[in-house]
């Protein structure tokens, strides 16, 4: 009991933070309302005041909170999947990007991007709208599939097959979105190479939503399996005597990681390192406690994105930075630090 | 927990598409009370659209620009650089308080134009083809758009500058070579330049593919252009006339044998907007100058 409300006690603390960035967000921008703060605007959308002007409203509601709650969203989406692979692989390196995933995403919605006109109108309309999505996701599952099915032989997985297979999965996807970055337009160039890189600027309440489904899925399903993830650290058959079903837990975690990496990949371009940094930095604070990081890391994943991309569309105004070139300076230099440390080990 | 989460995304789905009912309604009142004002605070996304809205006068109603609109100068003083049309945001622009916004369908990306429809804001997006006719075409749209009536002059000018072209005899073979960064590519047909190498009495020396492709020695070697064409800023990126002659396969070109390399503005070269004659006569000129 006392470690659970140990738990509520950061999640809340760590809840507070993040409204406290999402505020400085929501008041950062190069749009200027006329002496009101953003946060003031925002109050009145929400009691719907006709007074306030279109634009105002435009930039407050579907610009900047559109936005902060997209960062919001996929942040943690992308912290939850690298804390729930890092606990199934038994390792700190997996995550989506290291072992492939994202770049399978990638290389499916790249292919969506360019090829996508010659087949699009065969397809049934709701499928045409969220073609490049169910690509990536299609693409995030394959990989995944792959990776676990190379790696894992009699119920173990081999972790330098697992990074290697990650590292082919990346060279093929790298390949082939080369070949497609050659056949393609300059418009669809400049689309790939944007979207390479991440970005968080076409946000929108529907894209939210559907993010929000997602989220809510996932988070039922993988948040209350922190306790069966510290029993997979003891060996797979110490698990089983606990009385986890392994393979059911792997199951779920492959196809919740997978969905989420792809919706994240299918909205907002790569964004990497982030299931990286997050659980690294929970580690440090909390060990290796899955049914205390599991949770944390949805709203420290958030945290980390939210604040990295208020800085990405505030820095070099009125363009702004990739956001995937902020997270990789702070993702590698952590990656160095996880090498260094599980050296001897590997 | 879960109703809780659930209830909470259903309202936020609710209210969000109240908002698009609202913002349609007022959008149609914001914009008929506007059209009697001849005035515009104007965002142009496009280098000739831009020197079109400057050319019939407007250029002060100019707020905000791309990053290709290097025409005329005097804007740089005045509207801000909004960057490229590609990873352009949609904060900057509403920063601008624009009232109209003017693009072309080629360049803008389409989460941009997604976010500038539902903003409200009057939007104009124009089809930009590169022939006489379309961008004759594209002025009156343009001038339709902002409430000017008197665009002919502007045809006139065009009309009245090609004829000025002069025929050469021989038509040489120019390849044109965009050079950005370690990046270089060569422009195929259908591109602004193919057209106006075509006005300017030369032949596109790479007719078998569309568009922009990277550069390789051995076409280059095989198109063997007479001459090497330029946008002046790539050449000088490129290292000047030195540099170009030590491109890859250069040397085995007619061009690179006699050492013909010619380079224009590339807002004047590429913008297809008022100043189209002048860039045909002005290719025309430094083409006779070199096939000689």
């Amino acid at each position: 009991m006392k470690t659970q409300s140990k738990l509520y006690f950061y999640l809340t603390i760590s809840t507070i933070l993040l409204v406290i960035i999402a505020v400085w967000s929501l008041n950062t921008g190069v749009y200027d309302f006329g002496g009101k703060s953003a946060f003031e605007v925002l109050g009145k959308v929400i009691q719907g005041d006709s007074g306030l002007s279109l634009s105002d409203k435009y930039v407050v509601w579907d610009v900047r909170a559109a936005r902060i709650i997209m960062a919001i969203l996929i942040g943690s989406m992308l912290a939850v999947s690298g804390t729930g692979l890092q606990g199934l692989f038994k390792n700190p390196l997996a995550t989506g990007d290291l072992i492939g995933l994202t770049s399978g995403a990638t290389l499916l919605a790249a292919i969506a991007i360019v090829l996508g006109g010659h087949f699009k109108q065969y397809l049934p309309e709701a499928v045409q709208f969220s073609l490049v999505g169910i690509s990536a996701f299609i693409g995030a599952f394959l990989s995944m599939m792959l990776v676990y099915r190379i790696s894992t032989s009699g119920g173990k997985t081999n972790v330098v097959m697992m990074l290697l297979t990650g590292v082919a999965i990346t060279a093929i996807g790298f390949s082939i979105t080369g070949f497609l970055i050659y056949i393609s337009k300059d418009d669809q160039l400049r689309d790939l190479t944007f979207w390479n890189l991440g970005s968080l600027a076409a946000a929108t309440w529907t894209k939210n939503i559907i993010l929000t489904v997602v989220l809510i899925i996932s988070y039922i399903i993988l948040i209350p399996k922190g306790k069966a993830l510290n029993a997979m650290m003891l060996g797979e058959k110490d698990a089983q005597h606990l009385g986890i079903n392994v393979e059911r837990l792997k199951k779920q975690i492959i196809i919740m990681t997978a969905l989420m990496v792809g919706s994240c990949v299918a909205f907002s371009g790569t964004i990497g390192f982030v299931g990286l940094i997050v659980p690294y930095i929970l580690r440090l604070l909390f060990k290796s406690n899955y049914a205390f990081i599991l949770p944390l890391s949805a709203i420290f994943g958030s945290i980390l994105l939210l604040t990295a991309d208020t800085f990405s569309r505030s820095i070099v105004e009125p363009s702004e930075l990739p956001i995937g070139i902020l997270t990789a300076l702070m993702g590698g230099p952590i990656f160095i630090a996880i090498l260094v440390k599980f050296k001897k080990s590997m | 927990m879960k109703k809780f989460i659930l209830a909470a995304s259903v309202l936020v789905a609710v209210y969000s598409c109240k908002k698009e009912e609202g913002a349609k309604k007022e959008n149609s009142t914001e914009v008929s009370s506007e059209t009697p004002k001849s005035t515009h605070k104007i965002v142009t996304l496009n280098g000739g659209i831009t020197e079109i809205v400057s050319a019939l006068g407007h250029e002060k109603e100019i707020v905000g620009t791309d990053v290709t609109s290097t025409y005329p100068e005097s804007l740089k003083a005045t509207a801000k650089d909004l960057g490229h049309v590609r990873s352009m945001t949609i904060e900057p622009i509403m920063a601008v308080s624009p009232t109209l916004i003017l693009a072309s369908d080629k360049d803008i990306n389409p989460d941009l134009m997604g976010k500038i429809k539902s903003s409200g804001i009057k939007a104009e997006v124009f089809k930009q083809e590169f022939t006489v006719d379309g961008t004759k075409k594209l002025i009156a749209e343009v001038a339709k758009a902002i409430g000017n009536t008197d665009y002919q002059k502007l045809n006139d000018k065009i009309d009245a500058d090609l004829k000025q072209v002069q025929p050469i005899a021989k038509k040489p073979k120019v390849l044109f070579i965009y050079a950005r960064g370690n990046m270089l590519m060569v422009s195929g047909t259908k591109t602004p330049m193919d057209a106006l190498i075509g006005f300017a009495g030369g032949e596109n020396a790479v007719k078998d593919f569309e568009d922009f492709k990277p550069l390789t020695p051995e076409a280059v070697v095989k198109a063997n252009p007479d001459v090497l064409f330029f946008f002046s800023s790539g050449l000088q990126g490129a290292g000047g006339n030195e540099g170009a002659l030590k491109m890859p396969g250069v040397s085995q070109t007619n061009a690179g044998k006699n050492k013909k390399i010619i380079a224009m503005d590339g807002g004047l070269v590429s913008g297809f907007g008022p100043r189209l004659g002048e860039a045909a006569v002005g290719l025309n000129k430094l083409l006779i100058e070199n096939t000689k």
